[in-house]
C-alpha cells in the first residue's frame, strides 16, 4: 500500500483505504473515491493531482492525496 | 394547481443551463435564509398562469446529502423542510456512476422523483448506449432524456416533471442494501414508527443508521430508543467490518454498479479523451506556468492595451467629452438653467459618473474573455496550477481568480469570490483583492509618475509588486491570527470536461458582472459625486454660505484642513492632498481631478500632465511615493466596499476588512515616507523612530512561528461550482 500522491502517472490503480478524519474521509467518498475504486492519475504539478475516478476528473491537493492508500 | 418543484443534481451537471432552459427569463436571484449561498427561484415556460403555476427551486450542486457542508445543509433543509411537491434530479449522463450516488438518496425522501439524463448527445457522440427504460425500473423513477445546452427534451421534461406533481406518486427507491443492513435498517423503521411522516420512514432510518447527528436532534428520540438502534447498528458494523457511514457509501456504489451493469453499455476500447490530453499539456509540471502566461498576456494585451483601450477612450473622449456633456452644457443653457443647477448636472453627476462608466467597455472586454476561459473549462485549471503557490501564503487557488478580474475592477474581483466556498479562505480573499491596483487606479500612478519621477518605468511595476506585496504579506500574517487559523480548505475540485462555450453563456456571464458595475455607478457613485460636487463647490465666503469661487473655502476644504494633520506623519499633510484621497473613496481616478481642480485647473487629461509641475512643487518624490503607496492599498472605493459589505455579509467582517485595509495601507505609506525621507534627506526624527518600531513589529507578525495544523477539515462547500 501507498498514498495515491506516490502513484504513477496513467497507471489504473485500485483504492485500498481511505484514512484520515471521518469528515474528509467521508467527502471523497462523495465524489467518487471509495474502497475497491479504481483511480488514475492524469497529471501532477507540484505534488498536487488532476486524476480520474468515477469517469470524472477531479484535482485534488498533495495533502488529500496522501490520504487515500492504493 | 400550483406546484413547487425542486431541481437537484451534481456541480457542473448543466443544472445552471437547465434551470435557465425551463424558466427562461421568469426567474428571481437571492440568497438562502441566513447564508450566501445563491438561490434561483423561477416559474417554469408554460407554466406561469395564475393558479396553474409550477415553480422551479434550483438548489446549490451537491454530490450528496450528507450535513457536511453548507451546499448539502440548504438543500437537505429544504427537501425536508418545505416538502417540494416533485424533484428533477439532473444528472451528466457521461459520468452516471457519481451522479447516481445522489439519485439513491434523493428517491429514499419520499417525494416524487424524475431523472433527466444530460449530454445524452455527447453520450451518443462517443457511441456509448444507455437503456433509459432500465434505467428507470432500476431506479423507481421516470426518466427523460436531455441535452439542455441544446434545449433538446426540455419540454418533454417540464411536462412530465409538472404532471408527476400534481399526481403525487411518491417514489419508491428501486435499491436495496446487503441482508444485515436491511436487517438493521427494518429495525429502526420499527423503531421510529409513528415519530415520523410514514413517506420519510426509509430515509430516517438509513440516517440513523449512519449516526447522522442533525437527524438525531431534529427527533428527539428517548435515550434507551437511542441505545436500542446502537446495539443493532453495532452488530451490523460488527458483521461487515467496517464503520456505519462507509458501510451506506460502499452499498450505494455497489448498487449503483449493478445499475450501470444492467443498462449503459460503454465502449470497450478505452482511449484517453480529449479533455485528458490536453490536460496533458496544459497541467504539465514544466508547460503549465509558461502556458497559463501565455493566456494571461493575451487576455491582458487586447483587454487592457489594444480593443479596450481604444473602447475606453472613445466612451471618456468622444462620448461623453465631446457629444454629451458639450450637448447637456448647450441644453440647460438655453432652456436657462441655473448656473449652480447646470453646474451640479454637468460637472457633477455626469462627469462622475461618465468617469465611471468609461472604464465599462473595457471591463465588459475582459469579462467576455473570463467568462470564455470559465466555460471551456480552463479557469479550473489555473484554480489547480495556483494553488500549490497560493496555499504558501494562506490563500487557496480559486483566490487567483478574483485578483485577477480585480485588476480590471474591484467590484466584480470582490463578487468573483463567491466561488471560494470555505468560508475562511473567501473572507481573506475579499479582503486582500483590491490591493491589487485596478484599472481606476492606473491614472493616480501615471500622475505620480509623471509629476514626481520624470515618468520613470519602474513606478507603474512597482505599484503591481507593492499590491502583490500586500496580499503576500497580508496572507501570512492573517493565517497565524486567531481568526484565521488554520490550514486553507484542502484543495478539492471538479474539473469540467474541455469544451467550447455556447455565445450565449458567455455573453450572459459578462453581462451579469459588468451589470453589477454599471448600477453601483448608478447609484452609489452618483449619491457620492452630489456630495462631492456639493462640498466642493459650497461653502463660506465673504461672510454668507453660498457657492465658492475659490475652492480654498468650500466645505471640502474645510473638511480636508480638518483631517490633513493625520497624513503629515506619511509626508503630505497639505488639505488638497487629503481632499483628493478621500474623493479617491468615490472613485480612485477622482484623485487626479481633484487635483486637477485645487490647482486651479478645470479639465485635466488623465495623467493630469498639466499640474505635474504644480505638485512636483508641493511635495517631494518620497512624500509623492507614500500618497500613491497609501491611495493603492486603503480602503477602496465606495462601488468596491459595497461589494464587500455584501460578500462579507456581516457588517463587524466588513469593517474589520475596511480597517485592516487602511490601517495597513497608513503604516506602509508611513514607513515609505519617514524611512525614504531618512535615506534621502538624511532626517531622523521621532516619526522615523515609529517607522523602524512598526517594521519591526510588522516583521515579528510576519515571521513568527505558525504551526501549520496537521488537521484535514473537510472544505465548507465541495468543489468548484464551475458554472459550465
Amino acid at each position: 500500500m501507498m498514498p495515491l500522491s506516490m502513484a504513477e502517472t496513467g497507471r489504473m490503480n485500485q483504492i485500498r483505504k481511505i484514512g484520515g478524519k471521518e469528515e474528509t474521509r467521508r467527502f471523497l467518498e462523495s465524489l467518487g473515491f471509495v474502497t475497491g475504486g479504481f483511480v488514475t492519475v492524469v497529471s501532477e504539478m507540484n505534488g498536487n493531482l488532476i486524476v480520474n475516478v468515477k469517469e470524472s476528473r477531479v484535482a485534488i491537493s498533495k495533502e488529500m492525496a496522501s490520504k487515500i492508500m492504493i | 394547481m400550483k406546484v413547487k418543484i425542486a431541481l437537484a443534481g451534481n456541480p457542473n451537471s448543466g443544472k445552471t443551463t437547465l434551470f435557465n432552459a425551463l424558466t427562461g427569463s421568469n426567474q428571481f436571484v437571492g440568497n438562502w435564509p441566513g447564508v450566501t449561498v445563491e438561490k434561483k427561484e423561477g416559474k417554469i415556460k408554460g407554466y406561469t398562469a395564475k393558479g396553474d403555476e409550477a415553480i422551479l427551486v434550483d438548489l446549490p450542486g451537491i454530490y450528496s446529502l450528507s450535513p457536511y457542508t453548507l451546499e448539502e445543509v440548504v438543500s437537505r433543509n429544504f427537501l425536508l423542510g418545505e416538502k417540494p411537491d416533485a424533484i428533477i434530479n439532473i444528472i451528466d449522463g457521461t459520468n452516471l456512476e457519481r451522479n447516481l450516488y445522489l439519485t439513491t438518496q434523493l428517491t429514499e425522501l419520499g417525494i416524487p422523483v424524475i431523472i433527466a439524463v444530460n449530454m445524452m448527445d455527447l453520450v451518443k457522440k462517443n457511441g456509448e448506449e444507455l437503456n433509459i427504460d432500465r434505467l428507470a425500473k432500476d431506479t423507481g423513477c421516470k426518466v427523460v432524456e436531455i441535452s439542455a445546452l441544446k434545449g433538446d427534451g426540455i419540454d418533454q421534461l417540464a411536462q412530465r416533471a409538472v404532471a408527476i406533481a400534481k399526481s403525487g406518486m411518491k417514489t419508491q427507491p428501486a435499491h436495496s442494501f446487503e441482508g444485515c443492513v436491511e436487517h438493521a435498517i427494518a429495525h429502526i423503521e420499527e423503531a421510529i414508527n409513528g415519530k415520523v411522516d410514514q413517506s420519510m420512514e426509509r430515509w430516517y432510518a438509513v440516517k440513523l443508521f449512519e449516526r447522522d447527528g442533525k437527524v438525531r436532534e431534529n427527533l428527539k428520540l428517548e435515550q434507551s430508543l437511542l441505545d436500542h438502534i446502537e446495539q443493532d447498528i453495532v452488530s451490523c458494523e460488527k458483521e461487515m467490518d467496517d464503520d456505519a457511514e462507509s458501510i451506506i457509501t460502499g452499498e450505494r456504489y455497489n448498487y449503483i454498479g449493478s445499475i450501470i451493469d444492467d443498462c449503459y453499455k460503454k465502449r470497450v476500447k478505452k482511449q484517453m479523451s480529449v479533455s485528458d490530453k490536453i490536460d496533458r499539456i496544459v497541467t504539465n509540471r514544466f508547460l503549465a506556468l509558461p502556458i497559463f502566461a501565455v493566456v494571461m498576456f493575451v487576455v491582458y494585451y487586447v483587454s487592457v492595451t489594444t480593443v479596450g483601450a481604444i473602447l475606453t477612450d472613445w466612451t471618456n473622449d468622444t462620448l461623453f467629452g465631446e457629444w454629451i456633456i458639450p450637448a447637456a452644457q448647450g441644453a440647460l443653457e438655453t432652456i436657462g438653467c441655473a448656473d449652480w443647477l447646470t453646474g451640479l448636472l454637468v460637472d457633477g453627476i455626469i462627469s462622475g459618473v461618465g468617469a465611471v462608466l468609461g472604464f465599462v467597455p473595457q471591463m465588459l472586454v475582459l469579462f467576455i474573455f473570463l467568462a470564455f476561459l470559465e466555460g471551456c473549462g480552463y479557469m479550473a485549471r489555473i484554480a489547480f496550477i495556483m494553488d500549490r503557490i497560493f496555499r504558501k501564503f494562506g490563500l487557496s487557488g480559486k483566490s487567483f481568480i478574483p485578483m485577477l478580474i480585480g485588476t480590471g475592477c474591484g467590484v466584480p474581483g470582490v463578487m468573483a469570490s463567491r466561488t471560494i466556498e470555505n468560508d475562511r479562505d473567501r473572507k481573506m480573499t475579499i479582503m486582500t483583492t483590491t490591493f491589487i491596483p485596478c484599472g481606476a487606479k492606473l491614472p493616480i500612478i501615471a500622475l505620480i509618475a509623471g509629476a514626481l519621477f520624470d515618468g520613470a518605468s519602474w513606478v507603474a511595476p512597482s505599484a503591481y509588486f507593492v499590491g502583490i506585496a500586500a496580499i503576500i504579506c497580508s496572507g501570512i500574517i492573517l493565517k497565524k491570527t486567531k481568526m484565521f487559523a488554520g490550514d486553507p480548505a484542502p484543495f478539492v475540485m471538479e474539473l469540467p470536461a474541455y469544451h467550447l462555450p455556447t455565445v450565449g453563456n458567455v455573453l450572459r456571464s459578462m453581462w451579469e458582472r459588468g451589470w453589477s458595475f454599471i448600477k453601483k455607478a448608478g447609484t452609489i457613485i452618483l449619491l457620492s459625486t452630489i456630495f462631492v460636487w456639493f462640498a466642493q463647490s459650497f461653502g463660506f465666503e465673504g461672510g454668507s454660505f453660498g457657492m465658492v469661487e475659490d475652492m480654498n473655502n468650500s466645505i471640502l476644504a474645510a473638511i480636508g484642513s480638518a483631517i490633513a494633520w493625520i497624513f503629515t506623519p506619511l509626508g503630505w499633510g497639505e488639505w488638497k492632498a487629503a481632499v483628493a484621497a478621500i474623493t479617491g473613496l468615490v472613485a480612485k481616478e477622482n484623485v487626479v481631478g481633484t487635483f486637477g481642480i485645487l490647482y486651479g485647473f478645470g479639465e485635466v487629461a488623465e495623467d493630469g500632465a498639466e499640474i505635474w509641475g504644480s505638485l512636483a512643487g508641493s511635495m517631494t518624490a518620497v512624500a509623492a511615493y507614500s500618497f500613491l503607496v497609501f491611495n493603492l492599498l486603503c480602503a477602496p472605493c465606495f462601488a468596491a466596499m459595497g461589494a464587500i459589505k455584501r460578500e462579507m455579509n456581516n457588517a463587524k467582517w466588513f469593517w474589520f476588512a475596511i480597517g485592516y485595509q487602511t490601517v495597513l495601507a497608513y503604516i506602509v505609506a508611513l514607513c515609505v515616507y519617514q524611512i525614504g525621507t531618512l535615506l534621502t534627506a538624511g532626517t531622523f526624527g521621532i516619526g522615523t523612530a515609529v517607522a523602524f518600531a512598526l517594521v519591526i513589529g510588522f516583521l515579528y507578525l510576519l515571521f513568527r512561528p505558525y504551526k501549520e495544523s496537521q488537521n484535514l477539515t473537510v472544505p465548507k462547500s465541495i468543489a468548484g461550482k464551475v458554472r459550465a
